[in-house]
Protein backbone atom coordinates (compact mmCIF):
# COMPACT_ATOMS: atom_id res chain seq x y z
CA UNK A 1 0.00 0.00 0.00
CA UNK A 2 1.47 3.48 -1.08
CA UNK A 3 1.27 5.86 1.54
CA UNK A 4 -0.45 8.50 -0.62
CA UNK A 5 -3.30 5.86 -1.13
CA UNK A 6 -5.69 7.82 1.98
CA UNK A 7 -4.98 11.25 -0.20
CA UNK A 8 -6.90 11.70 -3.19
CA UNK A 9 -5.36 12.36 -6.60
CA UNK A 10 -3.24 15.16 -7.54
CA UNK A 11 -5.50 17.62 -9.96
CA UNK A 12 -5.35 16.71 -13.64
CA UNK A 13 -3.48 19.27 -14.70
CA UNK A 14 -0.94 17.49 -17.36
CA UNK A 15 -1.69 19.08 -21.01
CA UNK A 16 -3.45 22.39 -19.78
CA UNK A 17 -1.95 24.53 -22.71
CA UNK A 18 0.43 27.73 -21.35
CA UNK A 19 0.43 29.01 -25.13
CA UNK A 20 0.74 32.81 -24.56
CA UNK A 21 -0.88 35.66 -26.70
CA UNK A 22 1.50 38.32 -25.61
CA UNK A 23 4.42 39.50 -27.09
CA UNK A 24 7.77 40.26 -25.32
CA UNK A 25 10.14 42.56 -26.28
CA UNK A 26 13.45 43.24 -24.18
CA UNK A 27 14.08 46.75 -24.24
CA UNK A 28 17.96 47.93 -23.82
CA UNK A 29 16.99 50.06 -20.72
CA UNK A 30 15.08 46.82 -19.06
CA UNK A 31 18.38 44.88 -20.17
CA UNK A 32 20.83 47.01 -18.62
CA UNK A 33 19.24 47.76 -15.39
CA UNK A 34 18.32 44.33 -14.89
CA UNK A 35 22.36 43.49 -15.67
CA UNK A 36 23.17 45.87 -13.30
CA UNK A 37 20.71 44.61 -11.12
CA UNK A 38 23.11 41.06 -10.83
CA UNK A 39 26.25 43.23 -10.50
CA UNK A 40 27.40 43.19 -14.20
CA UNK A 41 27.54 45.88 -17.09
CA UNK A 42 25.12 44.68 -20.17
CA UNK A 43 26.83 43.28 -22.77
CA UNK A 44 28.64 45.27 -25.71
CA UNK A 45 27.27 43.11 -28.34
CA UNK A 46 23.79 43.18 -28.37
CA UNK A 47 22.73 39.93 -26.37
CA UNK A 48 20.69 39.93 -24.06
CA UNK A 49 21.16 38.70 -20.33
CA UNK A 50 20.39 34.78 -20.44
CA UNK A 51 18.18 34.99 -17.50
CA UNK A 52 15.82 36.54 -19.81
CA UNK A 53 14.69 33.24 -21.08
CA UNK A 54 13.05 32.80 -17.21
CA UNK A 55 11.76 36.37 -17.72
CA UNK A 56 10.36 36.17 -20.65
CA UNK A 57 8.52 32.68 -20.63
CA UNK A 58 6.59 33.55 -17.34
CA UNK A 59 5.67 36.71 -18.37
CA UNK A 60 4.21 36.09 -22.14
CA UNK A 61 2.89 32.69 -21.43
CA UNK A 62 -0.40 31.73 -21.23
CA UNK A 63 -1.42 32.48 -17.65
CA UNK A 64 -0.50 34.27 -14.78
CA UNK A 65 1.74 32.28 -11.82
CA UNK A 66 -1.76 32.70 -9.63
CA UNK A 67 -3.37 31.06 -12.90
CA UNK A 68 -0.48 28.27 -13.57
CA UNK A 69 -1.39 27.72 -9.81
CA UNK A 70 -4.78 27.91 -10.34
CA UNK A 71 -4.71 25.13 -13.29
CA UNK A 72 -3.17 22.95 -10.59
CA UNK A 73 -6.02 23.63 -8.13
CA UNK A 74 -3.50 25.44 -5.98
CA UNK A 75 -3.91 28.98 -4.01
CA UNK A 76 -0.76 31.18 -5.03
CA UNK A 77 -0.91 32.75 -1.81
CA UNK A 78 0.49 29.05 -0.05
CA UNK A 79 3.40 29.82 -1.67
CA UNK A 80 4.81 27.70 -4.91
CA UNK A 81 8.07 27.12 -4.07
CA UNK A 82 11.03 26.73 -7.50
CA UNK A 83 12.40 23.02 -7.77
CA UNK A 84 14.55 23.66 -10.14
CA UNK A 85 14.81 24.82 -14.06
CA UNK A 86 16.24 24.20 -17.30
CA UNK A 87 17.02 25.58 -20.23
CA UNK A 88 18.62 24.57 -23.81
CA UNK A 89 18.96 27.93 -25.95
CA UNK A 90 19.26 27.42 -29.70
CA UNK A 91 20.44 30.95 -30.05
CA UNK A 92 21.27 33.71 -27.75
CA UNK A 93 18.72 36.12 -26.62
CA UNK A 94 18.78 39.77 -28.27
CA UNK A 95 18.06 42.76 -27.32
CA UNK A 96 15.54 44.76 -29.31
CA UNK A 97 13.83 41.25 -30.34
CA UNK A 98 10.25 40.08 -29.50
CA UNK A 99 8.83 36.75 -28.48
CA UNK A 100 6.27 34.64 -28.19
CA UNK A 101 5.71 31.60 -25.79
CA UNK A 102 4.30 28.43 -26.40
CA UNK A 103 4.22 25.64 -23.88
CA UNK A 104 2.35 23.19 -21.47
CA UNK A 105 2.28 21.83 -18.54
CA UNK A 106 3.98 18.38 -18.23
CA UNK A 107 2.69 16.57 -14.85
CA UNK A 108 1.59 16.95 -11.65
CA UNK A 109 2.22 14.79 -8.93
CA UNK A 110 1.52 14.73 -5.58
CA UNK A 111 4.36 13.05 -3.30
CA UNK A 112 4.77 13.26 0.51
CA UNK A 113 7.92 15.01 1.71
CA UNK A 114 9.91 14.30 5.23
CA UNK A 115 10.48 17.85 5.20
CA UNK A 116 7.25 19.70 3.31
CA UNK A 117 4.45 17.06 3.81
CA UNK A 118 2.29 16.13 1.31
CA UNK A 119 2.95 18.58 -2.10
CA UNK A 120 2.60 18.27 -5.83
CA UNK A 121 5.18 18.32 -7.80
CA UNK A 122 4.74 20.56 -11.16
CA UNK A 123 6.62 20.37 -14.33
CA UNK A 124 6.07 23.04 -17.42
CA UNK A 125 7.66 23.35 -20.62
CA UNK A 126 7.93 26.51 -22.22
CA UNK A 127 9.08 27.44 -25.35
CA UNK A 128 10.49 30.64 -26.22
CA UNK A 129 10.04 31.72 -30.47
CA UNK A 130 10.67 34.93 -32.28
CA UNK A 131 8.02 35.79 -34.50
CA UNK A 132 8.39 34.55 -37.77
CA UNK A 133 8.03 31.23 -35.02
CA UNK A 134 11.67 29.74 -34.85
CA UNK A 135 11.93 28.90 -31.87
CA UNK A 136 15.49 29.90 -29.29
CA UNK A 137 14.69 28.31 -26.56
CA UNK A 138 12.88 25.39 -24.70
CA UNK A 139 12.57 25.52 -20.44
CA UNK A 140 11.48 22.94 -18.37
CA UNK A 141 10.54 24.61 -14.80
CA UNK A 142 9.79 22.72 -11.48
CA UNK A 143 7.46 24.44 -8.89
CA UNK A 144 6.68 22.20 -5.23
CA UNK A 145 3.27 23.48 -3.96
CA UNK A 146 2.94 22.53 -0.49
CA UNK A 147 -0.51 21.09 0.25
CA UNK A 148 -1.00 22.26 3.70
CA UNK A 149 -4.45 20.94 3.40
CA UNK A 150 -3.21 17.53 4.19
CA UNK A 151 -1.20 18.31 6.96
CA UNK A 152 -1.65 15.26 9.94
CA UNK B 1 40.57 31.32 -22.13
CA UNK B 2 41.06 27.31 -21.77
CA UNK B 3 40.40 25.40 -19.18
CA UNK B 4 40.87 21.58 -18.94
CA UNK B 5 38.50 19.17 -16.61
CA UNK B 6 38.75 20.01 -12.99
CA UNK B 7 40.17 23.40 -13.32
CA UNK B 8 38.28 26.04 -10.64
CA UNK B 9 36.64 28.72 -12.25
CA UNK B 10 36.68 32.57 -11.10
CA UNK B 11 34.27 33.11 -8.52
CA UNK B 12 31.61 35.47 -8.62
CA UNK B 13 30.35 37.44 -5.60
CA UNK B 14 27.41 39.63 -4.58
CA UNK B 15 28.54 41.41 -1.39
CA UNK B 16 25.08 42.17 -0.41
CA UNK B 17 21.88 41.26 -1.62
CA UNK B 18 19.90 44.10 -2.49
CA UNK B 19 16.29 44.65 -1.22
CA UNK B 20 16.20 47.08 -3.98
CA UNK B 21 16.65 44.90 -6.97
CA UNK B 22 14.06 42.27 -5.91
CA UNK B 23 11.82 45.14 -5.93
CA UNK B 24 13.06 45.75 -9.61
CA UNK B 25 12.57 42.07 -10.35
CA UNK B 26 8.80 42.27 -8.74
CA UNK B 27 8.60 44.40 -12.15
CA UNK B 28 10.86 42.10 -14.53
CA UNK B 29 8.83 39.28 -13.94
CA UNK B 30 5.63 40.94 -13.49
CA UNK B 31 4.98 39.25 -10.40
CA UNK B 32 4.64 41.36 -7.01
CA UNK B 33 4.90 38.41 -4.27
CA UNK B 34 5.26 40.63 -1.18
CA UNK B 35 7.76 37.77 0.31
CA UNK B 36 9.95 39.47 -2.09
CA UNK B 37 9.07 43.05 -1.16
CA UNK B 38 7.92 43.07 2.74
CA UNK B 39 10.07 41.71 5.52
CA UNK B 40 6.90 41.93 7.45
CA UNK B 41 4.72 39.22 5.20
CA UNK B 42 8.09 37.03 5.45
CA UNK B 43 7.67 37.01 9.08
CA UNK B 44 4.07 36.20 8.96
CA UNK B 45 4.64 33.35 6.82
CA UNK B 46 7.19 31.73 9.27
CA UNK B 47 9.83 32.06 6.15
CA UNK B 48 12.68 34.15 8.24
CA UNK B 49 12.74 37.97 8.75
CA UNK B 50 14.58 39.22 5.50
CA UNK B 51 12.89 39.48 2.06
CA UNK B 52 13.59 36.86 0.13
CA UNK B 53 15.22 36.90 -3.42
CA UNK B 54 13.38 36.05 -6.60
CA UNK B 55 14.92 32.77 -7.67
CA UNK B 56 15.65 34.13 -11.25
CA UNK B 57 18.03 36.28 -9.28
CA UNK B 58 19.75 33.46 -7.91
CA UNK B 59 19.97 31.62 -11.23
CA UNK B 60 21.15 35.52 -12.75
CA UNK B 61 24.45 35.18 -10.36
CA UNK B 62 25.29 31.71 -11.59
CA UNK B 63 25.30 32.72 -15.21
CA UNK B 64 27.14 36.15 -14.66
CA UNK B 65 30.20 33.62 -12.72
CA UNK B 66 29.89 31.51 -16.11
CA UNK B 67 29.99 34.46 -18.49
CA UNK B 68 32.89 36.24 -16.92
CA UNK B 69 34.43 32.77 -17.04
CA UNK B 70 34.24 32.26 -20.84
CA UNK B 71 34.44 35.84 -22.51
CA UNK B 72 32.96 35.43 -25.75
CA UNK B 73 31.42 32.01 -24.96
CA UNK B 74 27.62 31.30 -24.92
CA UNK B 75 25.29 29.12 -22.27
CA UNK B 76 23.68 26.29 -24.72
CA UNK B 77 22.09 24.63 -21.77
CA UNK B 78 21.63 25.08 -17.91
CA UNK B 79 20.37 23.12 -15.29
CA UNK B 80 19.71 24.32 -11.74
CA UNK B 81 18.28 23.25 -8.23
CA UNK B 82 16.64 25.54 -5.86
CA UNK B 83 17.94 23.89 -1.94
CA UNK B 84 17.28 27.08 0.16
CA UNK B 85 16.19 30.68 -0.04
CA UNK B 86 18.80 33.56 -0.46
CA UNK B 87 17.71 36.81 1.57
CA UNK B 88 18.66 40.19 1.67
CA UNK B 89 21.81 41.07 2.90
CA UNK B 90 23.46 37.60 2.21
CA UNK B 91 26.91 37.61 1.02
CA UNK B 92 26.12 35.31 -1.89
CA UNK B 93 29.42 33.03 -3.91
CA UNK B 94 29.34 31.23 -6.95
CA UNK B 95 32.14 29.03 -7.23
CA UNK B 96 32.29 26.48 -10.29
CA UNK B 97 34.79 23.68 -11.59
CA UNK B 98 35.11 22.39 -15.37
CA UNK B 99 33.67 18.80 -15.29
CA UNK B 100 34.07 17.94 -19.10
CA UNK B 101 36.17 19.35 -22.45
CA UNK B 102 34.45 17.76 -25.50
CA UNK B 103 35.23 20.26 -28.90
CA UNK B 104 34.16 23.44 -28.13
CA UNK B 105 31.82 22.46 -25.32
CA UNK B 106 32.62 23.11 -22.08
CA UNK B 107 30.64 21.49 -19.24
CA UNK B 108 30.80 23.11 -15.42
CA UNK B 109 29.44 22.63 -12.09
CA UNK B 110 28.48 25.21 -9.97
CA UNK B 111 27.05 26.19 -6.64
CA UNK B 112 25.52 29.46 -4.85
CA UNK B 113 26.73 29.73 -1.30
CA UNK B 114 25.55 32.18 1.22
CA UNK B 115 28.05 33.12 3.88
CA UNK B 116 27.86 31.07 6.87
CA UNK B 117 24.93 29.38 5.36
CA UNK B 118 26.36 27.07 2.86
CA UNK B 119 24.87 25.86 -0.13
CA UNK B 120 21.41 27.33 -1.72
CA UNK B 121 21.66 26.36 -5.13
CA UNK B 122 23.25 24.37 -7.81
CA UNK B 123 23.44 23.31 -11.09
CA UNK B 124 25.20 22.54 -14.26
CA UNK B 125 25.77 24.52 -17.40
CA UNK B 126 27.19 23.42 -21.15
CA UNK B 127 29.14 26.69 -22.49
CA UNK B 128 30.05 27.17 -26.52
CA UNK B 129 33.52 28.44 -26.38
Amino acid sequence: MSDLDDLPPAPPAAGTSLDGTAVFTISAEENAALCRSTGIEPAADGTAHPIYYYIATQVAMGKTVAGVCEACEFDVDDGPMMGSSGVRFDAPLQVGESYKVTGEILSLVRKRSRKLGVMDVLTYRLRLHVLDGTQVLETDNVWVLPRKEFAA
Amino acid sequence: MTYAVGDTLPPFTIESVSPEAMKQWAVFLADPNPIHLDAEVVKAKGLGDRVINQGPINVAYMMNMLMRAFPGGRIAAMDSRFLDNVYGGDRATVTGKVAAVEGGAVTCEFVLEIEGRGMVNSGTATIET
